[in-house]
């Protein structure tokens, strides 16, 4: 059975009158990686620069191992923060920055810093200062000067919101298997849900200082504990605070092997094409929802159409699943 | 050269820079006189008073400038945040308003042997008479000369770091403490690099001006050994004519000096290094 790496128990942060951590309390076991994704302010990047020891919590405790390292400094906790941009020291060049990260946590070895350049792919760039190479070849250059540190934990904090797409795409794949390969234990904050679910064994969703609901990405979509994470899983359409569907179950025209119960009004926004197919961006007045629709035939458009939805599809939230 | 291409854009810099370009030629000529080329600079040489002189100068202009820049990285260290605000800015930056004259003449009030300093001493009974009060100015080590200039260069030093230290991201402090640094390696990774360039500018503009400055030790300074402004301004407007050429050699001599030290200076800024740090090789 894997070892419990971190645990972090009732955990608070408030900012003058504002709370951001709310009462948090989650493990991490050992190689384990697990996504944490919110939306932008909700709290993610106070969360992990508490965790690195770049902030003081207001109340509850963090262990390391079994042993509380709550109030133990940055520099001596052996958790390392990959931050949104590199952060690479301008006047190192790559191999410079990576040893840095050894030397300065008194780790270091020639051959590791030889293997982890070797891994991250930049043996041929050692010698080149930051500005000479791209962004993506930043960001790993990064990661290998905070695994050259050898930390227990490793923290990303929005890792790739700077990279243009298609780097990004790769990317994600890169460092998930790297740390895999590493059995690092790693928490990944994003506001993506494609990247928390291509990065994390585990996914939290995180709002309002608090885990909505942590669990596989299956289970999340499958099970949303409230409407925040329906919501955010996207694929839903929220119905009310207790119901929603699953968006493969509504119809634009009556369904002929199933009774449609409920039937709402909504007006065509726009259409958008994704992996080929047509997406229909509807507004439903009533509920005062906007969801996206694949569709099978584009002759199915008109500017108002009808959405037809069988009760025996609409589900319940399940909040025991938080 | 692109920035040639517009020749005319840049005749007012050039007529600008004649002027004392032709006044360094000048000084040239004058220096190597008519008789044996370089005589007069050899003549210096020999000069037991030059010597002192330019020993006294390095040194005192070399301490006020590094106690300068030191007080002010300190200072700007210390208090940036607060020092981003205009009010407090303000305030640190009065001494530059004033010219060196007067901030000389204000040390010879406060620290004078019959000055405010000294007259408080004995007033409040620390010391018997204003003679114990220690020499500062008018003195042979230029404490009183090393003094004005420092209070009047801090602020400058300050001036020229605000804006790195505003330039520096804060996410970098963070970097190094998640990696397990401490404030030194926070200062010498993080701050230093970018610093290395305005203290090397700051350097050579101070020890520059007050190597050469004139009005500062004329009023605060003693008469042996003199700085070699003073000394220059002695031999060229002194009873002797033949002691002028004496005065230009002296200071075509100091101005190479001061050349050699800038090329030193921008060698040193434009190593591979410093040069990635402004994202060029």
């Amino acid at each position: 059975m894997n070892q419990t790496t971190l645990e972090i128990k009732n955990m608070t942060k408030n900012y003058k009158s504002e709370t951001v951590l709310n009462e948090l309390s989650f493990q991490l076991q050992q190689g384990e990686i697990l996504s944490i994704v919110g939306p932008s302010g909700s709290g993610k990047t106070t969360l992990l620069r508490v965790l690195a020891g770049l902030e003081e919590p207001t109340n509850g405790s963090i262990f390391m191992y079994g042993e509380e390292i709550t109030k133990q400094k940055a520099n001596k906790r052996d958790i390392s923060l990959v931050f949104q941009q590199p952060l690479l020291f301008p006047h190192m060049t790559v191999m410079e920055n990576i040893v840095y990260g050894a030397k300065i946590s008194k780790k270091y070895k020639k051959e590791k810093t030889d293997a982890l350049l070797t891994a991250i792919g930049m043996g041929k760039y050692q010698d080149h200062f930051p500005s000479e190479i791209s962004g993506g070849q930043q960001q790993r250059t990064a990661l290998a000067r905070a695994m050259a540190t050898e930390p227990e934990v490793i923290l990303f904090d929005e890792p790739f919101s700077s990279l243009d797409p298609s780097l990004r795409q790769d990317l994600r794949y890169w460092v998930r298997n790297f740390l895999v390969k590493q059995k690092t234990t790693a928490i990944f904050v994003t506001h993506d849900m494609e990247e928390a679910m291509i990065m994390g064994d585990k996914i939290a969703v995180f709002t309002e200082g608090q885990f909505q609901q942590i669990g596989k990405a299956k289970t999340l979509q499958e099970s949303p504990a409230n409407l925040l994470v329906a919501s955010f899983m996207g694929g839903n359409l929220i119905l009310s605070e207790e119901e929603y569907i699953s968006l493969q179950e509504i119809t634009l025209s009556p369904p002929t092997d199933r009774k449609a119960d409920r039937i709402y009004e909504a007006t065509l926004l726009h259409v958008t094409y994704q992996h080929a197919r047509p997406i229909a961006h509807l507004h439903i007045h009533s509920l005062d929802e906007k969801v996206s629709l694949p569709l099978q035939h584009e002759d199915e458009l008109q500017e108002n159409v009808t959405i037809y939805i069988p009760d025996s599809e609409v589900r319940r939230f399940h909040e025991e699943g938080r | 050269m692109k920035l040639f291409r517009n020749k005319i854009l840049l005749l007012p810099a050039f007529v600008f820079l004649a002027l004392p370009f032709y006044g360094f030629m000048t000084a040239i000529v004058q220096s190597l006189g008519n008789e044996e080329p370089l005589s007069h600079y050899w003549d210096l040489l020999d000069s037991d008073r030059f010597l002192a002189s330019i020993a006294f100068s390095i040194r005192t202009a070399g301490i006020a400038t590094i106690l300068s820049i030191a007080i002010g990285l300190l200072l700007i260290r210390s208090f940036y945040k607060i020092l981003v605000q205009l009010s407090p800015r303000l305030r640190v930056w009065i001494p530059m308003l004033f010219p060196h004259f007067v901030w000389g003449y204000m040390v010879i009030l406060l620290l004078g042997e019959s000055g405010i300093f000294s007259q408080i001493a004995v007033v409040s009974g620390w010391m018997e008479s204003q003679a114990d009060f220690p020499i500062w100015t008018r003195d042979r080590y230029g404490i009183g000369i090393i003094i004005t200039y420092v209070w009047k260069e801090v602020p400058l030093v300050i001036l020229l770091l605000l804006p790195v230290y505003s330039s520096i991201r804060p996410e970098y402090y963070a970097l190094v403490d998640t990696l397990g640094g401490n404030g030194w390696n926070r200062f010498t990774t993080v701050e230093l690099p970018h610093l290395l360039p305005v203290l090397v500018e700051s350097f050579l503009i101070i020890f520059s001006f007050s190597l050469t400055a004139y009005e500062v030790p004329a009023l605060i300074g003693t008469t042996f050994p003199e700085m070699i402004s003073v000394l220059g301004y002695e031999w060229f407007y002194g009873s002797s004519w033949d002691d002028r050429p004496l005065a230009f050699a002296s200071m075509v001599s100091i101005s190479i000096f001061l050349l050699i030290l800038t090329i030193i200076g921008y060698t040193f800024l434009n190593r591979t290094r410093l040069k990635a740090m402004r994202g060029g090789k």
